[in-house]
Parts: C-alpha cells; sequence; structure tokens
C-alpha cells in the first residue's frame, strides 16, 4: 500500500524539524524523502504543539497550509476558507454568495449535477462549500485510498465549475420555498428583529427577497466564485492520513483555476446603539412556546478582556449546568430544558447574547428571571469558587476538542481565521488561568447590565407588561 | 442539549459501523475488545489513541418500550433524576464534580435503551467510574411534593413542548407512529404523553429505578485513550463490588410489530406550516429480527430515495420539477420493527394529489424495472464506507457498540457489518424494496398542510 508505507517515513522525517519563529531559508531546511509525488523539496516547519503536531508549510502553488498527519485513520479532512462572504453580495443581489456555494458541486467540466454527484458517490467522499457573513469556506472528506482521484474532482470544481441552469433554477425554486418556511421560523424572526433593532443599515441585517433572487444568473454566480474564491486570501487547514510532500501537488493541482486576487467592498464596522429604556420586543408567533433571545454588546477577540469575558460567560451560562441561569430557571424553577449564554467576536461586530424558551405562560417571569441573574453578577460579581470552577472546567476540557480530525481541521482554521498564531492552543490555558476575579468582576459591571440587552421574545408570551409589550414590538413585526 | 432524547422523533441516523480489514491501518490498533465483570455487567473496550481522551458510557437495557400502562414518559424522566441526588452527592454536586474534572455529561433515552455518558480527559476515567457507579446503587429521589423531582418533571414538559408540540411536523409524525405501532409498547412516544408525564410521582420513579438499575443490566463502554487492561482494572474496582439486586429481570417487552390492516390518512394542519409535506409510512424491517432484509431494505432505499442521485429524487425534483424534495428511507435500528417512509415535498402550484400520483408512479415503475449491479455496488460501498468514517470520532463508536450490545447484538454484528452489507445482491435489494411497498401492503399517509387548506 503507497500511501501507508510513505507516511511513515516522511511523518519520521518532518518531526525532526522543531517549530521556529520564522521560516529558515531553503538552504538549512533538511532535505526531506524525495517522492515523486514532489520534485522540489517543500519547506515544512513543524510545531510539535501541546495538541497537535502542525506542519506549516506554502505549495509551489502558493496555498498556505497547515497540516496533521494522523495515519491511523484512512482518510483525510481537508478545509479552504477566503474572507469574504455574504456581505459583499451586491445590494439588489442579496443571495448571489449562497447561489455560488450552492453551485460548486453541481456540475464540472465534463460532469453535470448528476454526473459530478454520482462520481463522489463512486469516490466515497464528500465536497461542499458554505459561505457566511465574513466567509466563504469549502471542505471535502475523503479515503486515503483514492484521495488522489478525490481531489482531482474537486479540482475540476475550481477550474471548471459549470453553473449549468437546471441546477440554478433548482437552488432558486428552493430559495423561494425558503422565503416562506422562514416566516414561521422562530430563530429568523428573533434575527430579524434584532438586526431591525440595532443595525438595520448594515450589510449583515439584508436579507434575500423574492427580486433578489429572481435578479441572480448563473454568469453572475460565477463571476462571485471568481471574486470569493481567490489564491492570495486562500487559508488551507488539513488532517489525515497524508504527509505535506502527498499533499502539496494535489492542493496545487485544485488551486490551479483560481484568479490570484480580487477586489471585495470593504464592510464596515457595527457599533452597537445605545437602547432607549424599553420591554421585550414581541415577534407574534402561534406556538405553545416562546423562544426569549437577548443580545447586548461584546469584545474583540484581541480585547485585553477578552478572556476574563470568556471565563465569567461559563458562570454565567456558558453551558454546563452549573451555570447560574441554569441553576436558577431550569433546576430551581422548571422553567426551561436549556438557557445559554455566549459570545460572539467576529471582525466587524461583537455580541454578548443567550437565549432559552418557556411556556407562554412563563415568558415574562423567565425574562425577568434571566435579567436579575444578570443584575446580580453587576452588583455582587462572581465567587471565587465560581471562577475556580471555571477555570477547571475550561482547561480541563480543552483536550476534547481534538479528539477527532474534523475537529483538528476546524479548530487549527478557527485560529487562522482569528490570526492568533500557530501557538495559541499551547498558549490557551495559560490565557484562561491568568483570569483573577478583580477581572472578571470589572468585566461583569461594564458588560452584564441588563438594561444594555435587547431581548427579543417570539411566541405568543404571557405576563409581559403592557407598557414594555407596546414598546416597540409594532417597529419589528414579524412579516 | 443536555439530557437528549434519541430515537424520539427524529429521523434515525443511518447505522454507521466500523470497517473490516481492507483498510491501510491495522486493525488490531483499534479493533475493541469485550468481557464481563462477575456481577453480569458486560464491558467493550475501543481503543483510540489520538488524543489523551476517553468518551466513558454506561448503557442500561430498558427504554420507553419496557414502561407499564399510564406511565409514559418514565424511562426518560428518570434518567433526568440520576443526575439529582445519592447517598454521597447532595443535589447538583454530580454536575459540579464531572465539570470541575474538566468533563462534559449526557444522557440519552430511546425506546430500547438509556445511555449515559462522561467525556473526559483519560486520567479522570476512575472519577467518572465512581460517579456511575454510585448513581448504579445510590440513587435518592426527592419525595417533596414541591421538591427535585417535581420541577425536573416541569422540565421534561417544557423539554416536550420544545422537542415537538413547536413543530407541527413533529406533531404530525407522533401520531403518524402512534397509529403505525398501534397496541405496540412503541405507540407512545419515548417522552411520553404529557397528561401521563405531568402525573408522574417520586415511587413511581424509585420502582423503575429497583426494577432495572442493577449491572447485570447494563454494559459498560469505554472508547478512547485506553487499553483494555486499564479498564478492566478500574471497572472491577467500581462496578465489580456492585451487588446485583436481584429484581432486575432483564425481561423486554419487545414484540414483532404486526402489518397494517387498512389504508389511513392523516392530515395536520397548522398556521406555522409554509411548506406542504406528504408521506407515506409502511411497515419496515429490523436490524435484530432479520438483518440481512434490513441491510437489503437499506441499500435498496438509498437507490430509490437515498440522495440527489436516487430514482425518484431524478425523476419528480429534476425531470418533473414537481417536487422541491423527495426520498425514501427506513428506521431499520430499532429492535422491533420501524417504518419505511416515501416522502416529498410539492413544487409551488402542486396538489398533494398530483404529488402523491406522480411519486407512486415513479416508485412503481423503478420497482417494476429493477435495479442495476452498478447502483448497487454504489450503494453498499456508501454505506460499507460510513463504517470507516465513522471511527473519526469516538462518541460515534461508542455508540454505535453501546445501542447494539443494548438491543441484544454483539460486538461480532457490528464488526461484520461492512461485509454483510456487501454481500447484499441486486435481487436482495429489489426483493426487500418489493416487500414492503408491495401493492396489498397497507400504509399511513400523512398530510403536513398550511391552515385553511384542509385537503
Amino acid at each position: 500500500m503507497k500511501y501507508a508505507t510513505l507516511a511513515a517515513g516522511l511523518l519520521a522525517a518532518t518531526s525532526l524539524a522543531s517549530c521556529a519563529a520564522f521560516n529558515p531559508p531553503p538552504t538549512e531546511v533538511p532535505a526531506l524523502v524525495e517522492t515523486v509525488a514532489a520534485p522540489a523539496p517543500l519547506e515544512v516547519t513543524v510545531h510539535s504543539g501541546d495538541f497537535a503536531e502542525i506542519q506549516q508549510f506554502t505549495t509551489p502553488g502558493g496555498a498556505s497550509v497547515w497540516l496533521v498527519s494522523e495515519p491511523s485513520i484512512p482518510i483525510l479532512s481537508l478545509d479552504m476558507a477566503w474572507k469574504g462572504g455574504e456581505a459583499a453580495d451586491p445590494e439588489g443581489l442579496e443571495g448571489l454568495a449562497d447561489a455560488v456555494v450552492y453551485n460548486m458541486n453541481e456540475g464540472a467540466g465534463d460532469l453535470d449535477s448528476l454526473a459530478f454527484q454520482t462520481r463522489m458517490e463512486d469516490l466515497n467522499m464528500s465536497f461542499g462549500c458554505q459561505s457566511s457573513n465574513d466567509w466563504t469556506s469549502c471542505s471535502a472528506s475523503m479515503l486515503t485510498d483514492n484521495a488522489e482521484d478525490a481531489m482531482a474532482l474537486v479540482a475540476t470544481a475550481f477550474a471548471d465549475p459549470r453553473f449549468d441552469e437546471g441546477p440554478f433554477e433548482r437552488f432558486r425554486r428552493e430559495q423561494q420555498v425558503g422565503l416562506k418556511t422562514r416566516e414561521t421560523n422562530p430563530g429568523y424572526l428573533a434575527w430579524q428583529a434584532q438586526t431591525q433593532a440595532l443595525y438595520p443599515d448594515h450589510p449583515y441585517a439584508r436579507t434575500k427577497t423574492e427580486e433578489s433572487i429572481a435578479a441572480l444568473t448563473p454568469e453572475l454566480a460565477k463571476e462571485q466564485m471568481r471574486k470569493l474564491m481567490v489564491k492570495d486570501r486562500l487559508l488551507v487547514t488539513a488532517v489525515g492520513a497524508v504527509t505535506p510532500e502527498q499533499l502539496a501537488p494535489m492542493i496545487d493541482e485544485v488551486i490551479a483555476g483560481l484568479p490570484e486576487t480580487s477586489e471585495l467592498p470593504e464592510t464596515q464596522d457595527i457599533i452597537l446603539p445605545e437602547l432607549e429604556p424599553s420591554g421585550p420586543v414581541v415577534v407574534d408567533l402561534p406556538q405553545p412556546q416562546t423562544l426569549v433571545q437577548f443580545t447586548g454588546p461584546g469584545l474583540k477577540r484581541t480585547d485585553p478582556d477578552f478572556f476574563p469575558a470568556f471565563v465569567l460567560n461559563y458562570t454565567l451560562g456558558g453551558g454546563g449546568f452549573s451555570s447560574r441561569l441554569m441553576e436558577t430557571l431550569r433546576v430551581q424553577k422548571g422553567l426551561t430544558y436549556g438557557v445559554y449564554t455566549g459570545l460572539s467576536y467576529g471582525e466587524h461586530l461583537q455580541t454578548w447574547g443567550g437565549g432559552g424558551q418557556t411556556k407562554n405562560e412563563s415568558a415574562g417571569e423567565f425574562i425577568r428571571g434571566i435579567k436579575e441573574e444578570m443584575q446580580k453578577f453587576v452588583d455582587e460579581g462572581a465567587t471565587a469558587e465560581e471562577l475556580d470552577d471555571a477555570k477547571a472546567y475550561l482547561t480541563g476540557s480543552y483536550p476534547l476538542g481534538f479528539d477527532s480530525n474534523a475537529k483538528i481541521a476546524s479548530q487549527m482554521m478557527g485560529v487562522r481565521q482569528d490570526e492568533m498564531g500557530i501557538d495559541y492552543f499551547d498558549r490557551r490555558n495559560d490565557l484562561v488561568n491568568a483570569v483573577t476575579l478583580e477581572d472578571v468582576n470589572r468585566v461583569a459591571a461594564e458588560y452584564l447590565d441588563p438594561s444594555k440587552y435587547l431581548f427579543i421574545a417570539v411566541g405568543q408570551p404571557e405576563g409581559i407588561d403592557v407598557e414594555e409589550f407596546e414598546s416597540e414590538d409594532a417597529a419589528v413585526a414579524a412579516e | 442539549m443536555k439530557r437528549t432524547l434519541t430515537g424520539g422523533l427524529v429521523a434515525l441516523a443511518v447505522f454507521a459501523l466500523p470497517a473490516a480489514a481492507d483498510t491501510a491501518a491495522p486493525v488490531e490498533a483499534w479493533a475493541p475488545s469485550t468481557f464481563s465483570l462477575d456481577n453480569g455487567m458486560q464491558v467493550v473496550v475501543i481503543p483510540d489513541h489520538r488524543a489523551p481522551v476517553v468518551t466513558h458510557m454506561v448503557w442500561y437495557k430498558v427504554g420507553a418500550v419496557d414502561e407499564a400502562p399510564g406511565k409514559s414518559g418514565i424511562a426518560h424522566l428518570f434518567e433526568h433524576i440520576m443526575f439529582q441526588q445519592t447517598d454521597n452527592l447532595a443535589p447538583g454536586e454530580f454536575d459540579d464534580i464531572v465539570s470541575r474534572n474538566g468533563g462534559q455529561s449526557n444522557a440519552f433515552t430511546s425506546w430500547d435503551y438509556t445511555a449515559y455518558f462522561e467525556r473526559v480527559a483519560k486520567e479522570q476515567l476512575g472519577t467518572m467510574m465512581s460517579l456511575e457507579a454510585d448513581r448504579m446503587v445510590n440513587l435518592v429521589i426527592d419525595d417533596d411534593p414541591e421538591g427535585a423531582f417535581i420541577s425536573e418533571r416541569d422540565v421534561v414538559k417544557e423539554e416536550r413542548r420544545q422537542r415537538i408540540d413547536n413543530n407541527p411536523g413533529v406533531i404530525l409524525q407522533e401520531q403518524v407512529l402512534s397509529t403505525l405501532w398501534k397496541g405496540h409498547p412503541y405507540e407512545i412516544t419515548v417522552i411520553g404523553n404529557m397528561d401521563e408525564v405531568a402525573a408522574l410521582t417520586p415511587e413511581d420513579g424509585l420502582n423503575f429505578y429497583h426494577e432495572y438499575y442493577s449491572p447485570e443490566n447494563a454494559i459498560l463502554i469505554v472508547a478512547g485513550d485506553v487499553t483494555p487492561e486499564e479498564v478492566r482494572t478500574l471497572a472491577e474496582e467500581n462496578y465489580g463490588k456492585i451487588v446485583p439486586t436481584g429484581t432486575a429481570h432483564g425481561q423486554r417487552k419487545w414484540q414483532n410489530v404486526p402489518l397494517l390492516t387498512e389504508n389511513v390518512t392523516l392530515t395536520h394542519t397548522d398556521p406555522k406550516v409554509r411548506q406542504p409535506v406528504w408521506s407515506r409510512y409502511y411497515n419496515g424491517v429490523s436490524q435484530y429480527r432479520t438483518p440481512e432484509e434490513a441491510n437489503a431494505l437499506d441499500v435498496g432505499l438509498e437507490i430509490l430515495g437515498g440522495g440527489m442521485t436516487s430514482r425518484i429524487y431524478q425523476a419528480l425534483v429534476e425531470q418533473q420539477q414537481l417536487a422541491i424534495n423527495a426520498s425514501t428511507y427506513a428506521w431499520t435500528d430499532l429492535h422491533d420493527e420501524g417504518p419505511a417512509v416515501i416522502s416529498a415535498s410539492p413544487a409551488p402550484g402542486v396538489s398533494m394529489e398530483d404529488l402523491e400520483a406522480a411519486v407512486m408512479s415513479e416508485i412503481r415503475k423503478a420497482l417494476d424495472e429493477g435495479f442495476t449491479d452498478e447502483e448497487v455496488v454504489r450503494a453498499r460501498n456508501k454505506l460499507a464506507a460510513q463504517a470507516i468514517y465513522a471511527r473519526d470520532s469516538q462518541s460515534t463508536m461508542a455508540n454505535i457498540f453501546g445501542s447494539t450490545l443494548a438491543e441484544g447484538g454483539t460486538v461480532e454484528d457490528v464488526l461484520s457489518y461492512p461485509d454483510r452489507v456487501r454481500a447484499v445482491t441486486t435481487e436482495d435489494a429489489i426483493a426487500a424494496v418489493r416487500k414492503v411497498f408491495a401493492p396489498d401492503r397497507h400504509y399511513i399517509e400523512a398530510r403536513l398542510l398550511p391552515a385553511g387548506e384542509e385537503n
């Protein structure tokens, strides 16, 4: 088995290199095993970290790759990402990035949609793309036995995508149905109420419409694909039973057809407005339970107070049963199946928020309970014991995020997107442990004041004061 | 979400089982080993040395199928109660200890089993075992009428609203499955009827505990960075000393699901529905009762309606454009026979009647024509390859072995799955599908419609 023997030899060779602060000049790189697949020696910097041994290299074709070689399972997980996504859709063409990613596995070269999908099944592989506000990404999973064939298929998708009228028309039909079903989707309605109240004029608040979907064409989508997926913004992470020398030529084949670079519109930062004192925004939806969501200002990942906030969030509502919101609202009062909080730290929008569901009859009590717990943090802070518990969980559970190839590939991509540095995994627990009670309580006072939070209730909530009920909902009623 | 419910009103995952020996990695490196403790507790160890982490699970051979009449939901509510209090742990202390040790814990209940798990750094495995062993014998149930049992019952009622009552499609599915399983112990959904759940008492919980929670009725699964020897030592230390209650009888209430005797149409209209869905539920087969037939049915339904390349998707969505989706699937991994389902959602302007006629015409055509060898090879390779991909997740592997053993299967059943699915012939696949969708078989037709569209 060619792959297995090559992998063993090359792993031994690359692990001799250590993590350098800079890339040594090519002449000083220890000669790696020569392979047929890699005619020129590849400069590989190995970072032997606590959670993964990351091999960092740039392919001859110019792709920057982080690879963890993992020979124990004969599969390969590959993630690719480019900065730039849905926020770059031109006005009136909302849904364009969606159209691009939808069509990336709908036919390429000689293969129409059915032939392309059938080929993926023959190879027992998967390949697909996604978009978000700020990012476009693709991922592929394959068996190492036929990884070269699988990567060759992915390569045709980038070099010669068809954007045929048939699948494109299917995309439009599905989107039109999506426009209807979102009208009664509680999560969508809450999101829409949030954007309309907090940043109605920002590209993040734009939604697809019948007109914008109808205006999309295969030509426009293909043009946008060439803007979103370009060589100089490409990040690649991979985990699997391959070596850098095996992977590099396959990636170069994949990216050969991509343009070097492109211009995309700048996205403006969002500064959340000061909220007028008011009650929750209510969106009427006929169902027995109310979805409650709340959103306030958050922190940038680079903010010195980010880690204190991250640690405090665990105590507030960050997951376990031991959070104060879960303890009070679920365990003691039986009001909900779950209530959670989290930090969102995108480049242009940072929020701290959370949510949960409760029967309509107890919606008012549920919202008051959340606010009371937040106010308690502002007034009294967390306890030293709570801080210790939070640190113990957050540091002790960190290895659980590294126990599969797919998780490691995704963790590495997160670090690359946030530009945290290749040693981030090794530093992260120290950053958590460095947080003091003083830090946490300062952050609590600054960020958890419930009056800074927009509360949204989707359902038929009861127990919300009448003046509250009427204060804002008229402006953001459901469609 | 904590304390989740599987096998409830969600589509069951396709069986994804480990690979045969035709892979690049040596089998010995990950092959599971199995043994039993003297008190009857079964143990399976699945080594995976990629990260210093383990998944520790205890599976009990009890589920919603075993509930007494009028006590629906007790298996699941009891699973929640298991997190509350023991002779040695105050309320909430179980979660606190797991979290302080960097662990994540959860549990789930199905018709056929109840499972508890902790994911944790490998050094903490012994601590997790001591916690699970403690609540296997020392559980305390709060019988204060305003106490923890009652507030947890309220939590389960919220869980039922969140999973079922808020979702028109799931409300309809609950009605359909109750009709399909009429008179069978699966008839009431796992989480239970709202009224029966609301009437469950602490005494019901205690009786259930005594009847089913005992080492001879339990299976220990450990996946991750451990050796069988390490697990054996820790398991004997923690679980080996537990004396069987003597009351856990091990009798399951499984029985064959009788065939439907008439066609039934169930319609659910709801103002929240914006896109209609049409489905037909037929009687299917089970991996545990007739494994060859179940594998053949899985392969056949993959070809008929398993994805974008399938027969009915290509005909109805791509060519005729009468549907925005069309699929077939079967719940073959319950112990007793689950449904085999044909489902489609109409394109704008297409009536339910026209959609139904078009779907059934394509199904009949495919069943008359039969499948090609090429289609069968592709479908069975796809199912077999899932066994390789499954190995990327130690939780997935632990779940596969745990659920199989809890339903009466063996480690060998799991290991031989890829070979068995590759042995399905073209004749087997078409025969299995022709049988469940035979013209003389009855079915339940389910229609999910927007309010005001009763027909």
